[in-house]
């Protein structure tokens, strides 16, 4: 060996090491052989001759009833396209809504619970805030205060943040399912499902927001004699609102998505239409259906791509 | 290939958003030369030096790299003009959480491959690893080699780019305020350093610097920039403070905007 084959040599052997990383590196190749083998996922299952005989009916089920058996005429499919869109379907045995109906339930339930989660998430952030819910807010030291009031500060953080951690925990699903049984079947349990678990999240992503603000400009408003509900009207929510805005318009395409899905549970959304399409085993239909619910999250992404964009520009 | 580079300015033109940031300037600049580039803030200096490291086009005239216009280059002919010249950043841009090692090794990214590439970071060779440990010892900082980035001081740190552009092979080195956020001490010693190496090895220099006693102590020929123009272009012997004071002089509107 060279000279200099040894001292690198060397150096290499004495170069700093993470234990962690290491350990956690053969940690993650273990857990992934593991999943894939106890889980039993059969690569061969997913081609089996039966599986393609279903597939190949469902694809000539999902034409439309006009086109069974003949060529693909696209005129006659925009048709029934179209007729889905403004009446649905209107049969003796059983009725599926208007695609136009559907999609406008969808985005109504996802901009109410929008609203509702933004607005209890908004109010929320602020007592989940470490650097609000102190005693000795934005001037640590500055005070003299009872234990007792320490204690009181401390447990209305840990409260907030426990609710919110409570509320979001719980997926929008189980939420409408378990409101279903409360307030019946209509779209307020839908409604209040999205509003729930997503007042959990905008409230926890908006108190990690209030905690990064520069604290110079709050601090100095307290310094002047503010309250915290005066500082947080004056300075925490215009340097923050922008940001807000963004997660606002963030979860709301996620909304969007989850109004759809949870139609699955009898509440008269898009949801509900592809449901019931399926059992009654109107493929086309249900297509329809999943193709007003890519056009409506696709809607939603557009809508919210541009307000979000607008908001970063001003 | 020429083992050191030869550019020529016939013209040149850049335009950015507001302005002219270069205008018709013309330069040539000889293999092996050494070029100090002073002027204000603004003037055109990291225009100039990106224009020579090809990552810029001009807006009109003729930026050739060995003779040849950087217009003419298809992006594969452009990827490996970059390839072999090497630029030290004013902000250094290394990865600070990798090792020394594969920001050296990054260097030379531009002639491979990507599994090449991908390789020679995650298990750099003994090669490798002993032909950067030989280009980190000429700078000065080998037993650094298998450490992370950030936690050496910012002087080593410079050195590691500086590293890294040797490890192209480059045929020049263009350098962008390499001293700008160091001591006196280190800022003398980084400029030796690079025009030694370059003197060394054959290699063109073109540096731009804010400070004059280093550049005149350091380098023979100085071109002047103001307002994206050459207002010097001399033998740094030939030139009085006079001609610098005039280089660097605010106008009244400067002034006014420097005020406000």
């Amino acid at each position: 060996m060279t000279a200099r084959a040894t001292t690198v040599h060397a150096l290499h052997a004495a170069r700093p090491r993470s234990r962690f990383l290491r350990f956690s590196a053969v940690g993650v190749a273990a857990l992934v052989t593991w999943a894939w083998w106890a889980g039993r996922f059969d690569v061969a299952d997913l081609f089996s001759a039966r599986r393609e005989a279903n597939l190949m009916r469902f694809l000539e089920d999902v034409r439309p009833p006009a086109l069974y058996g003949k060529p693909w005429d696209w005129g006659v499919a925009l048709d029934w396209a179209a007729t889905m869109f403004t009446s649905g379907h209107q049969g003796a045995a059983f009725e599926l809504p208007s695609g136009w109906e559907a999609l406008r339930i969808t985005l109504a339930m996802s901009i109410a619970a929008i609203v509702l989660a933004g607005l209890v998430g908004l109010v929320a952030a602020f007592p989940a805030a470490r650097t609000f819910a102190t005693a000795d807010a934005f001037l640590p030291g500055s005070e003299r205060s009872s234990v007792a009031r320490r204690r009181a500060w401390t447990a209305l953080l840990i409260g907030t943040r426990g609710a919110l951690l409570f509320v979001r925990s719980i997926p929008e699903y189980i939420w409408a399912y378990l409101l279903i049984g409360m307030l019946g079947i209509s779209a307020w349990p839908a409604v209040v499902a999205l509003a729930l678990h997503n007042a959990g999240t905008l409230g926890k992503l908006d108190a990690e927001t209030v905690e990064n603000l520069s604290p110079r400009a709050l601090r100095a408003l307290r310094g002047a004699g503010a309250s915290r509900e005066q500082i947080a009207a004056f300075a925490a929510i215009p340097s923050a609102l922008s940001r807000f805005l963004l997660y606002f318009f963030y979860r709301w395409e996620t909304c969007v998505r989850e109004a759809t899905v949870l139609g699955m549970l009898g509440i008269v959304s898009l949801g509900y239409a592809l449901n019931e399409a399926r059992i009654r085993g109107r493929y086309h239909d249900m297509l329809f259906y999943v193709l007003m619910g890519a056009l409506l999250v696709l809607i939603g992404d557009l809508v919210s791509a541009i307000a979000r964009r607008a908001i970063r520009k001003a | 290939m020429p083992k050191s580079a030869a550019f020529d300015l016939d013209d040149v033109s850049v335009h950015f958003g507001n302005g002219p940031a270069l205008h018709k300037v013309s330069l040539s600049i000889a293999p092996g030369e050494a070029v100090a580039f002073v002027g204000p803030s603004g003037a055109g200096k990291t225009t100039l030096l990106r224009l020579l490291n090809a990552t810029l086009r001009p807006a009109g005239g003729c930026a050739a790299v060995d003779g040849r216009c950087l217009g003419e280059h298809t992006s594969a002919e452009l990827r490996a003009v970059r390839a072999r010249i090497g630029f030290v950043h004013q902000d250094l841009s290394l990865v600070p959480n990798l090792r020394v090692v594969q920001n050296v090794v990054a260097g030379r990214l531009g002639r491979m491959g990507l599994f090449a590439s991908l390789r020679a970071m995650a298990l750099p060779s003994h090669a490798e690893a002993e032909r950067v440990h030989a280009i980190l010892e000429r700078v000065g900082i080998g037993e650094k080699l298998y450490e992370r980035t950030d936690t050496l001081s910012g002087g080593q740190q410079q050195r590691v780019a500086i590293a890294r552009a040797l490890y192209q092979e480059p045929t020049a080195i263009l350098a962008d305020e390499p001293v700008s956020s160091v001591d006196p001490a280190r800022a003398r010693d980084t400029v030796a350093l690079l025009t030694r190496i370059s003197r060394e090895e054959g290699l063109t220099l073109c540096m731009s610097i804010h400070n004059l006693e280093l550049a005149r102590e350091f380098f023979p020929r100085v071109v002047g920039l103001r307002r994206g123009q050459v207002m010097i272009d001399a033998a740094f012997a030939d030139i009085d403070d006079a001609q610098f004071n005039k280089l660097y002089e605010l106008t009244d509107n400067e002034l006014l905007a420097d005020g406000a």
